[in-house]
């Protein structure tokens, strides 16, 4: 079941987002506790309702899915609660691992690794797989376990893993490093052929900055681009 | 016809990674494989220079750092551009003898840089064809068949499929990159350098964007300041 967790969004589509994937990945669990086929797919059926969550934080979901599904082959529970786990702590998981690992842990391992990429070179590829993923999958394997152990208790369990104040520090990190990436652009300007450049080129990050939410990447891109082009023609 | 070959071997080994890492980076896994400061590098590897990869890669990650798919909001396809710039303008390097340097790096990006939305774009069809995927699936499983739910699994060809495709072309065109970098001449070379140069500027300004949060351009820009100071003290010790 956690190997076919890793497979959540294969199917990822704007009506179900998750379901079929979360389907998939529930068929080793559904084929133990349901022997009769019918039965089995009746089960498969209620797993293919909508279902969205951050895709590592599903693991906790799976597991504790799993664990009331197999309370419900017992009759100690209703089908109704499988569903209701599922849309009970979907959302809530989603935002705290949006936080957490998209915005907070992702950009400061990058970072990271960008920082230290002119000192190790090809190593820093490893500090970046590194950094992210000793924390992201012993949390997913974690989660997916704990969810399973625990089902609803789950919840409790997250509340101990200090996601929720891990996330500004993170950000507090990753933005310092992002300053750091910003001011070498300029230096790296300063110390080459054209250090007369280098406050151009400090020029163009101020407004790069500021102007980002506006033009969005590709238009940055491309006036960076005419910018530079004229800057190492020396038209300005 | 032996560099025939070696180029179709090119084609295929740009044409492998990049369809994993488009498959990795939604689909499956997610082990970050497929962002830009590891697929650039490990594809250059594999295209025969890894620290040309690195020096694409860097830039990207910044600029598309800020990069996240939330729900149904779908980013830029980050990979998407890597994966083609990569297996571009590596054999492109290597065919003009300079490997991969500033002004390459910047034609090549000037070129391929509407890939990203193209890739979003691809990613809707892609999930267009999911839906009709999970229609079917409920169909079959309404119809007693439990077992159609590994359908899901069918959602990652057109992903793999696509980008496969893109990075072949991309490995198959390079030469012509290679040349027009090699009839540049000298003033348009050093114009090139500076525009990569730019485009390192802008990443940085996005790698700050990106961090979300109301107290991000206050510590980066002590940073900042923390750094030019740090240069500037160095420069006056020097001297």
């Amino acid at each position: 079941m956690f190997w076919r967790s890793l497979f959540l969004q294969a199917s990822w589509n704007p009506r179900g987002m998750q379901n079929l994937g979360f389907a998939y990945a529930m068929g080793p669990a559904l084929d133990e506790l349901y022997p009769d086929r019918a039965v089995r797919a009746k089960a498969a059926e209620r797993h293919l309702e909508f279902f969205n969550c951050q895709p590592y934080m599903a693991a906790a979901i799976l597991g504790g899915a799993a664990r009331v599904e197999e309370r419900v082959a017992a009759g100690e529970a209703e089908a109704a609660d499988v569903s209701q786990f599922k849309s009970t702590l979907g959302p809530p998981f989603a935002a705290l691992g949006d936080g957490f690992f998209w915005l907070a842990l992702r950009p400061a391992a990058a970072l990271v690794a960008a920082e230290t990429a002119p000192y190790v070179g090809l190593w820093s590829v490893l500090v970046f797989l590194g950094l992210y993923n000793v924390v992201h999958v012993s949390a997913r394997v974690w989660m997916f376990l704990s969810g399973y152990k625990r089902a609803e208790g789950i919840v409790e369990s997250l509340s101990h893993m200090h996601y929720a104040s891990g996330t500004p520090l993170l950000k507090a990190c990753g933005a310092a490093l992002a300053g750091a990436m910003a001011a070498r652009a300029v230096l790296s300007a300063a110390f080459g052929p054209h250090p007369e450049t280098a406050p151009a080129f400090g020029a163009l990050i101020v407004a790069a900055f500021f102007f980002l939410p506006k033009l969005g990447v590709t238009r940055s891109v491309y006036i960076g681009l005419l910018c530079g082009l004229a800057l190492g023609a020396r038209f300005l | 016809m032996h560099a025939l070959l070696h180029t179709l071997w090119l084609a295929g080994i740009a044409a492998l990674t990049g369809g994993v890492a488009a498959v990795e980076r939604k689909g499956a896994f997610q082990l970050m494989l497929s962002r830009p400061i590891v697929l650039a590098p490990v594809m250059g590897l594999l295209l025969g220079d890894a620290q040309g990869g690195l020096l694409l890669g860097v830039p990207l990650e910044l600029l598309f750092l800020g990069g996240v798919n939330l729900g149904g909001n779908l980013p830029d396809n980050e990979t998407l551009l890597t994966a083609a710039l990569t297996a571009m303008v590596i054999p492109a390097g290597l065919a003009a003898g300079t490997g991969v340097d500033g002004p390459l790096a910047a034609l090549g990006l000037a070129l391929l840089f509407p890939l990203a939305l193209f890739g979003r774009r691809l990613e809707r069809a892609s999930e267009l064809r999911n839906s009709q995927l999970v229609e079917e699936a409920m169909r079959r499983v309404r119809e007693g068949d439990p077992s159609a739910t590994a359908l899901s699994l069918r959602g990652l060809l057109l992903p793999f499929g696509a980008t496969a495709g893109i990075c072949a072309a991309a490995v198959l065109i390079a030469p012509l990159l290679g040349w027009a970098r090699l009839q540049c001449p000298a003033p348009v070379v050093v114009a090139l350098g500076g525009a990569w140069h730019a485009v390192a500027a802008v990443a940085g300004a996005c790698a700050i964007r990106a961090i979300r949060d109301p107290r991000g351009p206050l510590f980066a820009g002590i940073a900042v300041v923390a750094m030019l100071a740090f240069a500037a003290l160095t420069m006056r010790s020097a001297s």
